[in-house]
Order: structure tokens, then C-alpha cells, then sequence
């Protein structure tokens, strides 16, 4: 630990809760866009970011009946920034939306083994969604089909039906401290990253550095 | 035979990924896809019946690898069928997100360009260009999407996904949409007439082209 750590957590501190739930919203609304895969779903963050949206919601309903011009300008600032944070929000529940649709039965698969990855209405939503698709291939055609090939979810032949998102895609991320040696499977190319380091690299090799907060992407 | 109109199917697929619109659905190369499934499957059966469940392929390479194509052609037919269905269904889906009725629109449709459809597709005078089982998993799925939305109402979900950068916007009226109540008041949207107003207030009459936005 040398003098920049010890600033850069004297800093954290001094940063108020608020401004630094923001920040970590927009850290996850920024990873959750590039990440080729579903990431863990930060349940406290998205909780406390919701009780403020819905009290700011309140304060503005509260106060449009006032007509005194000061209040008034401050209202606007008010609903400008809930607008952002809303859009923050909406825009991150939708990015997950997104992957959950493109790769629903390995999403499903990662859940059962990591009960944290989904939300419960993501986890409905998803389930559900499954269901009406399902049913929607078999009174299309899959019911007709011959009863050893009716699955959706077979391995059979080598080749598996379920599709993963491609875990080998090219992230551009940043180190938030020293992360020390990064090795990229299956090349030999290994290097070191230091804090505030910027790189394009793969998923696979910086992905455990990410969830544990070492890394960000951009 | 052998996976031709699977070929088709994808094609079919593959043009309308890049469609705006929902082209009629495929009935007749659907099922003839699904009956020649069948018919392999029963090829197969009729291949393994004199064996009687002893087979060895290493004795009799040309039946084994005839049943290797059976195989791989139903299996080929499934993914092509199982593709088809999957970009008709993102399809309605990225509908119903942007808040499209599309069955309202199905209804509508067939007085404009029904004619003019049945003559280019081909489609025996079936007005709908979906499958009853599409309209079906519409129904469902504008369910599941509502009440996945009533989980997040403060956020509005279905809205846009542009950043916000004024709260106040300038729009021109395209369409007679009647009174909206705001904050500030009630407005009275008529034909052609323009208002500065806020955005999150007339997002849905933009998205459903009662208004225009002025940049």
C-alpha cells in the first residue's frame, strides 16, 4: 500500500453516500453495456437508487403546486436530474433485459448455480418468457416433431442447443488499483496492469479482476 | 427433400431480420418442412426395422451412413424452423417493447395492403401475416412485458433510451390527440399547432406519432 491508496481511500470516504451510489450506478449501467455476459445484479445499490428516485418522485409532486419562482427553478433541477437517474436505470434494466432474452436457458444455468446473478422479477420474467416461447415452438411445429427430437435444450451429436454469449470479446477496461499479473488463456501473453492502466482486452482474462471491483470497464 | 425448404425457411428468416415490417407467416413451408421431418423419421424407422435394435455400423458402413444423414437433415430442419420462429418472435417482441399493438395493426392492415400482399407473397387470402400461434404468444408475451413494467413504474421501462438532456422539449402536433393534463396545466393538442413542453409528459404520444419532435 503505498501514498496513492491511502489518498485514494481517504477520498472515498470524504465523497458523500449519494454521489457515490451514483457513481457505482453508472460503473454498473457502463459494465452491464459492455460486458459480453450477465453480470451479478447489485440488489442494496439498485434498493437504496429506487428509494431516492421514488421520494425525489414525492418531493417534486409535493412542491408543483408552489408557485413561488425560486422553488419553481429549483424543481426543474430536481426533475432534470431525476430524469437522468430514471433514464440510469431504465437503461441498465434493459441492457440485462437484453442479454437474459439472447441467452435465456444459459442464464438459467448460471442462476441455478449463482442465485445472486438474477433479480426475482428478472428471474419470473425469464422463466416465463421461456415458458410462452416454448409453448409457442411446440403448437407451432415442435409437437409434430418425432419425440426424440422435441427438446430444446439437447446435447445430443456433439453440439449443444444452448448457446453461450461469447466470453472472448474484446473489452476496453480500466484498473482502478494494481491488479499485478494478467494472463490471457490460451495465447501466452501475460503483462502486468497497474492502477489507471487503460486497456483493450479480453473478457475472459480480466473478468475476475472486474467482479472484484479492481478493474472497470469503459 | 434433404433440408431445401429448411434453406428457404432461413432465407425467409435472414430477409426479414432487416424488414421493418412482419411478413406474412410461412404456413406452407412450415409444415412442409415439419412433414419432411416426419417422413425421415419414419425412413429411419424403416431402415432400423429389419435389424431388429441389433445394428452395428462398422459391419454395414452404407446403411449407417445413410442414417447419419436422416439424422443430421432432421436435426438441420429443426435448428432452420427453430431460427425462423425465433426472429419472427424477437421481432414482436421489440414491437411490444416499443409499444406497438401489433394486433391492432393486423387488424387494420388487410383493408391497405391486403391485396397487394397476396399478390406479391402469395398467401391465399389469409390477410394476417401472423400465425395464429403468433398472435397468441403476442397476447402472452404484452402480458408478461406489462407485468414485468408494473414492477418498475417510476422508471417507465418502455421509455426512451436516448439520455435526457432537457427536461423541456419543442413539439409540433401531426395529429388531433385531444387534451393532455401536465403539471402546468391542461393542453389542448391540436392539428399542426407547436408546444415547449416536458418530455417525460408526451414521450408516449411521440412514440405513437401523435407528435413530432423539434431538434
Amino acid at each position: 500500500m503505498d501514498i496513492d491508496d491511502l489518498l485514494a481511500e481517504v477520498t472515498a470516504d470524504a465523497i458523500p453516500k449519494e454521489t457515490r451510489d451514483l457513481q457505482e450506478l453508472t460503473r454498473a449501467w457502463v459494465a452491464e453495456r459492455v460486458a459480453p455476459e450477465l453480470l451479478l445484479y447489485p440488489d442494496a445499490l439498485m434498493e437504496r437508487v429506487l428509494e431516492r428516485i421514488r421520494k425525489q418522485i414525492e418531493l417534486v409532486e409535493e412542491q408543483t403546486g408552489n408557485m413561488d419562482p425560486k422553488s419553481g427553478f429549483k424543481l426543474i433541477i430536481i426533475q432534470t436530474e431525476l430524469e437522468r437517474f430514471k433514464f440510469l436505470v431504465r437503461s441498465f434494466l434493459r441492457a440485462r433485459i437484453k442479454k437474459i432474452d439472447s441467452h435465456p436457458l444459459h442464464v438459467l444455468q448460471t442462476h441455478t448455480s449463482n442465485p445472486t446473478l438474477l433479480s426475482p422479477s428478472e428471474l419470473q420474467y425469464l422463466t416465463q418468457h421461456q415458458a410462452l416461447l416454448s409453448q409457442h415452438y411446440a403448437s407451432s411445429f415442435l409437437s409434430q416433431f418425432p419425440a426424440a427430437l422435441q427438446r430444446l435444450d439437447d446435447t445430443a451429436g456433439g453440439v449443444s442447443m444452448i448457446e453461450k454469449p461469447d466470453e472472448d470479446t474484446a473489452v476496453f477496461c480500466r484498473a482502478l488499483r494494481d491488479v499485478g499479473e494478467v494472463v490471457v488463456e490460451g495465447t501466452d501473453k501475460r503483462f502486468e496492469i497497474q492502477r489507471g492502466d487503460v486497456s483493450v482486452i479480453r473478457w475472459s482474462a480480466v473478468r475476475r479482476a472486474v467482479l472484484s471491483g479492481d478493474i472497470e470497464l469503459i | 427433400m434433404y433440408g431445401e425448404i429448411g434453406n428457404k425457411l432461413v432465407q425467409h428468416a435472414k430477409r426479414t431480420q432487416s424488414l421493418a415490417h412482419l411478413p406474412p407467416y410461412q404456413t406452407e413451408m412450415v409444415r412442409a418442412v415439419t412433414r419432411e421431418v416426419r417422413d425421415l423419421d419414419k425412413d429411419v424407422a424403416a431402415i432400423l426395422e429389419p435389424f431388429a435394435g441389433s445394428f452395428d455400423p462398422s459391419t454395414e458402413p452404407a446403411t449407417a451412413c445413410a442414417l447419419l444423414v436422416n439424422h443430421l437433415c432432421m436435426r438441420r430442419n429443426k435448428r432452420c424452423l427453430l431460427a425462423y420462429h425465433r426472429v419472427r418472435s424477437d421481432k414482436l417482441e421489440e414491437m411490444c417493447w416499443s409499444g406497438i399493438d401489433v394486433l391492432e395493426r393486423q387488424q387494420q392492415n388487410p383493408n391497405r395492403t391486403g391485396g397487394e400482399g397476396s399478390n406479391t407473397m402469395g398467401v391465399d387470402g389469409n390477410s394476417s401475416s401472423l400465425s395464429p400461434e403468433e398472435e397468441e404468444y403476442v397476447r402472452q408475451y404484452s402480458d408478461l412485458l406489462a407485468a414485468y413494467k408494473g414492477q418498475w413504474t417510476d422508471i417507465d421501462l418502455t421509455g426512451s433510451l436516448d439520455p435526457p438532456k432537457d427536461l423541456f422539449i419543442d413539439v409540433r402536433v401531426l395529429k388531433d390527440a385531444g387534451e393532455i393534463q401536465t403539471e402546468y396545466g391542461a393542453i389542448t393538442l391540436t392539428k399542426n399547432s407547436q408546444f415547449y413542453v416536458r418530455q417525460g409528459d408526451v414521450e408516449r404520444l411521440i412514440a405513437q406519432g401523435y407528435l413530432q419532435r423539434l431538434s
